[in-house]
């Protein structure tokens, strides 16, 4: 791990690696005990790990699609989820508060069951229905059939081509964003609690970039979860939010620069204030204050393409 | 009606008010710590007004207002005085009114224990302050005692009032040492949040209502109506408080914090306590606008020298007490302070040094008298009762339950005895 820690790509090619072994590992277990697969499937990742922005540690999201029927495959499917959880969680991937896993019958589904979801997850475009809706949307398969997932995702495309109010509801959904810059110009650290002097760098910085960038592979048809592919397909359609790529690409970077002695999934997400020279800090309020820019922008576009339907 | 009896019914009503100020401590104690200790702060701040007002009654007064001198007045005890000269404030209207206050000291005082004192420390505790913390320091200032020949100004109290109780309250802090669970190993500090804060919202503003007859009742007459002058400057005060101490904390995490916001309320009506009656309005707001930007840093100060304060009564009564006091050596205005002969003006009227020299003398002497001898007493008791901490499980299980016998919340806690269904 300590050779690819600073080189972003084969960090997260490493992850996936990783996970490939421990499925594999999973799938031979199930099958020995359970038999073949009673259908075809495809195991896919979700969340950081979906989007191939992992860091150092990561924690689990994921899922299965399977193309036969619910009540003949979904045991079997679930025993799998819940085998690759626990071996995910023997090599350090920690379980997702969230229960975002394919050990839970939500993230366990046939294709026809998970169109329903998607369709469901629109349709009532809740809070908690959208959020479970843009985490499923930032996914790639790692063993199985890709096919099954972009199918899925061509679903949700056409259901919101037909629904142009839900790329509105889809903004708003995201729109809070935690304030990493206080009106002085500072940075806001954490007040109280263990981590007390740490800023969070997921809430304040990674999301408004991820967020802006699904949002506009959402309105544009893009099957590529991570955001940097995502700029680079977009940037041609949208010359000002192309200009935002080397900030997010640098974000990475100043992410593993400063939380490479990390040593829990906790503290991957947070620097200290204190471990910030004068340049880091400056650096990371850039960097802050890029993303909120980027969203705006993204907001405003979004905002702009559905008003003229 | 004559005026002299209007003046007492005025200072009659300020009393009430004053006492009024009990249920908004306990509403914004109760409201500013844990459920499981909400029934014993609302009990024992009864209790305690109880025996505080015993205890004035018996030699707090006479300690205050007797003849005696310049530390302490030594005759008046066990006061029963029902005569009225038909001049002034009759004696008893007068007692009343400078009882409420010495409550008001002690409940302050008594923030220092919230959350981990033994029910008999805060008995002992209150018996000895209302004798021999309190009346020391009002004699100074509001008796005859050496700081009033000074000139020391304190209109109704930031000093004698909230200083004193907010000293008494840091001694008790440091030797109690900090709730469980409130600071970690790491040294960073956790935040025990309050279990209400639309109580402790309710406690602000019936305090901010009793401060109309703590600083108005303190003019003790209706001449001029200037009760109403006072008045003003009380609520401009607590108001630009509270907008202040709001904006630092939105300004510094981001955050528009609630108990910061209604800290800087209560941090503005401390802050014009002592000027109420000496400075012009502008200068209120002035006054009101630091005190709510310094009980904010105050209070991180505290915290990050592991002072654990839960209702904040150090930074709220003693930081912005020391603040409004010093305020009144500045902003004095000569019309009212040398031409009705309470001492001077302050440093921007033409007044000089000298009065700002009086009141930072005054809140030296009496936060060091108070500081020191509270520190003295519950050492003292400390080492007499085994310690005034309750037990860590007594703790952990919460007062209402260790020290007696019933939650107040019973209905919110499982009974080994409850039915289900019909």
């Amino acid at each position: 791990m300590s050779k690819v820690a600073s080189d972003h790509e084969q960090l997260n090619k490493l992850h996936d690696h990783i996970i490939r072994e421990t499925v594999h590992v999973a799938m031979k277990k199930v099958c020995a005990e359970w038999g073949s697969p009673p259908a075809p499937f495809a195991f896919f990742l979700m969340g950081s790990g979906g989007r191939f922005e992992q860091s150092i540690w990561s924690d689990q999201d994921h899922g299965i699609i399977y193309d036969g029927n619910d009540d003949e495959c979904q045991s079997y499917f679930l025993e799998l989820g819940k085998e690759i959880t626990h071996g995910l969680a023997v090599v350090d991937y920690e379980l997702c508060d969230g229960y975002v896993m394919a050990s839970y019958p939500l993230w366990c589904q046939s294709i026809s069951s998970w169109q329903q979801q998607i369709k469901q997850w629109l349709q009532e475009a809740r809070w908690e229905s959208l959020r479970h809706f843009s985490t499923f949307f930032d996914s790639r398969v790692v063993i199985g059939r890709e096919a099954y997932l972009k199918t899925l995702k061509e679903t949700a495309f056409s259901l919101l081509k037909s629904q142009p109010h839900l790329y509105i509801r889809l903004v708003e959904n995201v729109a809070f964003i935690q304030k990493g810059i206080g009106v002085f110009g500072q940075l806001l650290p954490e007040t109280r609690g263990e981590q007390a002097g740490t800023i969070k760098l997921k809430q304040t910085t990674f999301f408004p970039y991820v967020n802006a960038l699904r949002l506009l592979a959402l309105k544009n048809d893009v099957f590529l979860p991570s955001t940097l592919s995502r700029f680079k397909l977009l940037e041609n359609n949208y010359p000002t939010i192309g200009r935002y790529r080397p900030y997010f690409q640098e974000l990475l970077d100043f992410r593993l620069r400063f939380c490479k002695h990390a040593r829990s999934y906790k503290q991957v997400h947070v620097v200290h204030k204190h471990a910030l020279s004068k340049e880091g800090r400056q650096q990371l309020k850039v960097l802050m204050k890029n993303g909120y820019s980027l969203f705006s922008e993204t907001k405003s576009i979004v905002e702009k393409e559905c008003s003229l339907w | 009606m004559e005026q002299v009896l209007m003046d007492n019914l005025w200072v009659i009503i300020g009393t009430f008010l004053v006492l009024l100020m009990q249920g908004g401590f306990i509403l914004l104690e109760a409201g500013s710590t844990r459920m499981k200790n909400a029934g014993h702060i609302a009990g024992k701040t009864i209790f305690t007004v109880g025996i505080g007002s015993l205890v004035f009654w018996a030699v707090g007064w006479g300690f205050i207002y007797g003849e005696g001198n310049g530390f302490i007045g030594l005759t008046d005890f066990f006061f029963g005085d029902s005569s009225f000269s038909g001049e002034g404030l009759s004696p008893a209207v007068d007692f009343m009114f400078q009882m409420m206050f010495a409550l008001i000291a002690l409940t302050i005082a008594f923030g220092g224990f919230a959350e981990r004192a033994k029910l008999s420390a805060y008995v002992i505790f209150a018996v000895l302050f209302s004798a021999f913390i309190y009346p020391v320091v009002a004699h100074w200032i509001w008796g005859s005692g050496w700081l009033a020949d000074h000139g020391k100004q304190d209109f109704a109290g930031s000093t004698v009032v909230h200083l004193t109780g907010a000293m008494a309250a840091l001694a008790a802090t440091i030797i109690l040492k900090p709730r469980i669970g409130k600071y970690n190993k790491d040294g960073s500090s956790n935040d025990l949040a309050g279990h209400n804060q639309v109580y402790t919202a309710l406690g602000v503003l019936l305090l901010w209502v009793g401060w109309f007859g703590f600083n108005g009742g303190s003019t003790f007459e209706v001449a001029d109506a200037f009760f109403g002058f006072a008045i003003l400057n009380t609520q401009l005060a607590a108001a630009a408080g509270a907008v202040a101490a709001m904006f630092v904390a939105w300004a510094l995490t981001g955050k528009a914090d609630v108990p910061t916001t209604l800290n800087g309320a209560l941090a503005g009506l401390v802050a014009i306590t002592a000027p109420a009656g000496f400075v012009e309005p502008w200068a209120a707001v002035v006054i009101g606008i630091i005190g709510g930007i310094i009980v904010v840093y105050s209070m991180k100060l505290f915290d990050k020298a592991k002072i654990d304060d839960p209702i904040f009564a150090l930074s709220v009564h003693g930081t912005v007490g020391v603040w409004g006091t010093i305020a009144n050596g500045l902003f004095a205005v000569p019309a009212y302070s040398v031409e009705i002969g309470w001492g001077l003006p302050g440093l921007f009227y033409g007044g000089g040094f000298t009065q700002l020299g009086v009141q930072i003398m005054g809140v030296v002497a009496s936060g060091v008298y108070a500081f020191v001898v509270s520190f003295i007493i519950l050492k003292v008791m400390d080492k007499v009762m085994g310690g005034l901490r309750v037990t860590e499980e007594e703790e952990i299980v919460g007062l209402d339950l260790s020290e007696h016998g019933s939650y107040g919340y019973p209905e919110n806690i499982p009974h080994p005895d409850d039915r289900k269904g019909a």
